[in-house]
C-alpha cells in the first residue's frame, strides 16, 4: 500500500499561530494521508509542539485553516470537536496518566466514557493493550509506581485502546533507552499495519524518525524547511536541514569586542 | 516615577485579566454542569476529600474558638452583670460570624491548597490536555464535582465547628466560670434567631463556592499565569496565590453578606 | 438481528461480516456466548471480515475462555488477511485454534 495516494486525513493551510503576541508558526502547510506515518521534526523552538496542539484543536490559530478527517476544526463547535476527538488517540510526552487511578483504570478510561462495552470486555481489551506494550501485570499499580518509560507506554496503551483512526505521538523516544525505543517503533509500525491507523509523530530523534516515517517534515523556527520522504530529506540541499541531520549547531559569527563586553558584563 | 506607574498599570491590567478569566471559568463550569448525565460518585469522593482533610483542624479550631469567645464575652458581660447572656453571645457569634469564616479559612488551608496544587500539577503534566483529547470535558469531569462538593461540605463543616465551639464555650463558661448550665443553653435557645442561622447558612454556602472556585481556577489556569512557570515552582506559586486570594474573597464576601442580611432582631 | 449462522455436524458456524467494531461487537459477543452457553461447539467464520477491532477480538477471547470452561470446542476458520493481522498484533494467532476451512475441523471431505 502506498499511503501517499490515499485521501488526506489532515490538511493544514497557511497556519499562522503564536502565544500572546509572539508568532511561533509562520504559514505552515501540511497534509497527512490515510494510513501514513508522518513525522514532524525540528529543534527546540521550531514550533513542532505548537503545530501538534493546533492539529488536536487545543490551540486556535491566528489565521489559516486546519482540517482533520474532513472537518474544519477552527470553525467546529465544542460538540463537533469532541465527536472528532473520539477518533483520536494521543500519547503525551510524559504519559499524562491520572495519579488517582490505577494504570488499568487509566488505560480503559476512554472505553468507560465513550463505549457501552461491558466490564469483562473492557478488562480483556485493557490487558491486551498492556501486553502489546510489555506492561503485562502492571494493571493494578498506580502511576507513581512506574518508571518514565513505562508511563510513556501506558500512555500509548490508553491512546490506542479504542483503535483510533488517528494516533498522535508526542516525543515517543525521549527518555527511553535505544532498545525500548526500537521496540516502541515496532509497535507503531504494527499498529499502522493491522489497524489502518494514520500516525503523526513529533520527535527530535533522527534514528526513530527515519525508521518509521513515510514522510518527514522538518520545521525550522516556525517555518517548513522540507516535507518529503526520508530519501528526499536526506538528499535535501537546504543547509539548515543538513545541519539538523548532522546535528551541527548553527555557528554564530563571533565579534571579539562584543564578546569581551558580554563576558565582562559591560553591556550597554 | 514612570516605572512605578508602569508597574501599577501593568499590575492593574493583570488583575483585571485574572478576574475576567476566573469569572469565565466559573460560568463555564456552571454552564457545562447543568446538563445530564449526572454522576454522583465523584461528588461523594470529593466531599470525602474535603471533609477528611479538614475535619481534624475544624474540631481543634472550633473547640478553641468557642473557648476563647466564651472567655472574652464572660469578661465583658460580668462587668454589666449579664453573664446569663453568655450562651446566646457565644451561639450568635459562632453562628453568624466565627463559624462560617473560620471554617472557611481552615478549609482554604487544608483542602483549598490541595485542590489548587492537584489541578495545577495536572495542568503542568498535560493531563488536562489529555482529557480534552479523549473528548472528556474537564469542566464536567474534574471541576464540577469539586464545586458541588465544596458547596455541600462547607455548611456541614461549619455546623460541626459551631457545635464543637458551643461545647468549648460550655467548657469555659459553665465548667470553669460557673455560669449556670441551664442559663447557658436556654439563653442560647432564646437568643439565637432564624435570621442568624440563615446568615450562617448563606455564608457557608457562598464560602464553599468561593473556596473551590478560586482553588480550582488558579490550578486550571496555571499556563496563563504571568510567572509562566510549569513544574514545581509554578504550582507552589499559584497555590500560595490561591490561598491568599480566596482568604481575602471570603472576608470580603463575609462583610457583604453580613451587611445585606443585617436585620436587628429581638429575642423571643 | 444477529450474524448469520449455519451448522455442519456438531459445529455451529457464526459468520462475521464487514466491519466488526465497538458498535457491533457487543451483539456478536452475546450471540456467540449464547451458543456456547447451550453447550454447542462453535466456529467463527472470518472470511468476510474487512475490519475487526480490539473489542471484537476481546469478545472472541471471552468466548474461548467460556468454551474451555464448558468443555466445548471453539475455533476460527477462514481468517481474512485483515483479521489475521489484528490477531497477530494481539499475539493471539497462536492462542486460538485457526484453520482454513470448516472441513479441517469436522474431518469431512470437501
Amino acid at each position: 500500500m502506498n499511503p501517499t495516494s490515499n485521501p488526506p486525513v489532515i490538511e493544514i493551510n497557511n497556519l499562522v499561530a503564536g502565544y500572546g503576541g509572539r508568532e511561533i508558526l509562520h504559514g505552515v502547510n501540511l497534509t497527512v494521508n490515510e494510513g501514513e506515518i508522518f513525522v514532524i521534526m525540528g529543534g527546540s523552538g521550531s514550533g513542532k509542539t505548537t503545530l501538534l496542539r493546533h492539529i488536536l484543536g487545543l490551540n486556535t490559530p491566528t489565521s489559516g485553516s486546519v482540517s482533520v478527517l474532513g472537518k474544519n476544526i477552527t470553525h467546529a463547535s465544542r460538540k463537533e470537536l469532541y465527536e472528532l476527538r473520539k477518533q483520536f488517540g494521543v500519547a503525551f510526552q510524559s504519559g499524562a496518566l491520572f495519579g488517582s487511578m490505577t494504570v488499568g483504570e487509566n488505560v480503559q478510561l476512554p472505553l468507560r466514557e465513550h463505549s457501552r462495552l461491558d466490564d469483562a470486555t473492557i478488562g480483556i481489551m485493557t490487558r491486551m493493550k498492556l501486553e502489546m506494550l510489555n506492561l503485562a501485570g502492571f494493571e493494578d499499580l498506580m502511576p507513581s509506581e512506574l518508571s518514565g518509560g513505562m508511563l510513556k507506554r501506558a500512555g500509548l496503551a490508553r491512546a490506542v485502546i479504542m483503535d483510533p483512526k488517528l494516533l498522535f505521538f508526542d516525543e515517543p523516544s525521549a527518555g527511553l533507552d535505544p532498545i525500548v525505543s526500537a521496540a516502541l517503533d515496532e509497535s507503531i509500525l504494527m499498529l499502522r499495519e493491522a489497524m489502518r491507523m494514520s500516525i503523526v509523530v513529533v520527535t527530535h530523534e533522527l534514528e526513530s524518525a527515519f525508521r518509521i516515517a513515510d514522510r518527514i517534515m522538518i520545521l525550522f523556527q516556525g517555518s517548513v524547511a522540507i516535507t518529503g520522504t526520508p530519501e528526499e530529506v536526506r538528499n535535501c540541499d537546504d543547509e539548515r536541514v543538513q545541519d539538523f541531520l548532522n546535528r551541527r549547531s548553527v555557528e554564530e559569527q563571533l565579534e571579539p569586542d562584543e564578546y569581551l563586553r558580554r563576558l565582562t558584563g559591560h553591556i550597554q | 516615577m514612570k516605572r512605578i506607574l508602569d508597574k501599577i498599570g501593568g499590575d492593574a491590567l493583570y488583575f483585571l485579566n485574572q478576574a475576567g478569566l476566573l469569572t469565565i471559568f466559573l460560568f463555564t463550569t456552571l454552564q457545562r454542569m447543568v446538563m445530564p448525565p449526572y454522576r454522583l460518585f465523584p461528588v461523594v469522593k470529593q466531599i470525602h476529600f474535603i471533609g477528611a482533610r479538614s475535619m481534624l483542624v475544624i474540631l481543634v479550631a472550633g473547640t478553641f474558638t468557642g473557648m476563647v469567645i466564651a472567655l472574652q464575652f464572660y469578661n465583658t458581660l460580668v462587668r454589666f452583670g449579664s453573664v446569663n447572656l453568655l450562651g446566646s453571645a457565644v451561639g450568635i457569634s459562632l453562628i453568624r460570624e466565627m463559624g462560617p469564616v473560620l471554617t472557611a479559612l481552615m478549609v482554604i488551608g487544608r483542602a483549598g491548597s490541595a485542590i489548587c496544587a492537584e489541578i495545577g500539577i495536572m495542568r503542568s503534566d498535560e493531563q488536562i490536555d489529555a482529557l480534552e483529547c479523549m473528548a472528556i470535558d474537564p469542566y464536567r469531569y474534574l471541576i464540577a464535582p469539586k464545586i458541588i462538593a465544596g458547596v455541600i461540605s462547607l455548611p456541614v463543616l461549619t455546623f460541626i465547628f459551631i457545635f464543637i465551639g458551643i461545647m468549648g464555650g460550655y467548657l469555659v463558661g459553665v465548667l470553669i466560670f460557673g455560669v449556670g448550665e441551664g442559663a447557658y443553653f436556654q439563653g442560647m435557645y432564646d437568643g439565637v434567631l432564624w435570621s442568624d442561622i440563615q446568615m450562617g447558612l448563606v455564608k457557608s454556602l457562598v464560602f464553599g463556592l468561593i473556596i473551590v472556585w478560586i482553588a480550582s481556577a488558579k490550578g486550571f489556569l496555571l499556563h496563563l499565569d504571568r510567572s509562566g512557570a510549569y513544574g514545581a515552582e509554578g504550582v507552589s506559586r499559584i497555590t500560595t496565590n490561591a490561598v491568599v486570594l480566596s482568604s481575602i474573597a471570603i472576608l470580603f464576601a463575609d462583610y457583604l453578606i453580613s451587611a445585606l442580611m443585617h436585620e436587628p432582631g429581638m429575642a423571643s | 438481528m444477529g450474524y448469520p449462522t449455519s451448522t455442519d455436524g456438531t459445529y455451529t458456524i457464526v459468520s462475521l461480516t464487514g466491519e466488526v467494531d465497538l458498535h457491533c461487537s457487543p451483539e456478536a459477543k452475546k450471540q456467540i456466548l449464547g451458543l456456547l452457553g447451550e453447550n454447542k461447539d462453535v466456529l467463527i467464520d472470518l472470511s468476510a471480515v474487512e475490519y475487526i477491532d480490539s473489542s471484537a477480538i476481546a469478545s472472541l477471547v471471552e468466548a474461548l475462555r467460556m468454551a474451555k470452561a464448558n468443555q466445548v470446542k471453539f475455533g476460527l476458520v477462514s481468517v481474512s488477511t485483515p483479521a489475521m493481522k489484528v490477531l497477530q498484533l494481539a499475539r493471539l494467532d497462536k492462542v486460538f485454534s485457526i484453520k482454513d476451512s470448516v472441513s479441517d475441523y469436522t474431518g469431512k471431505d470437501g
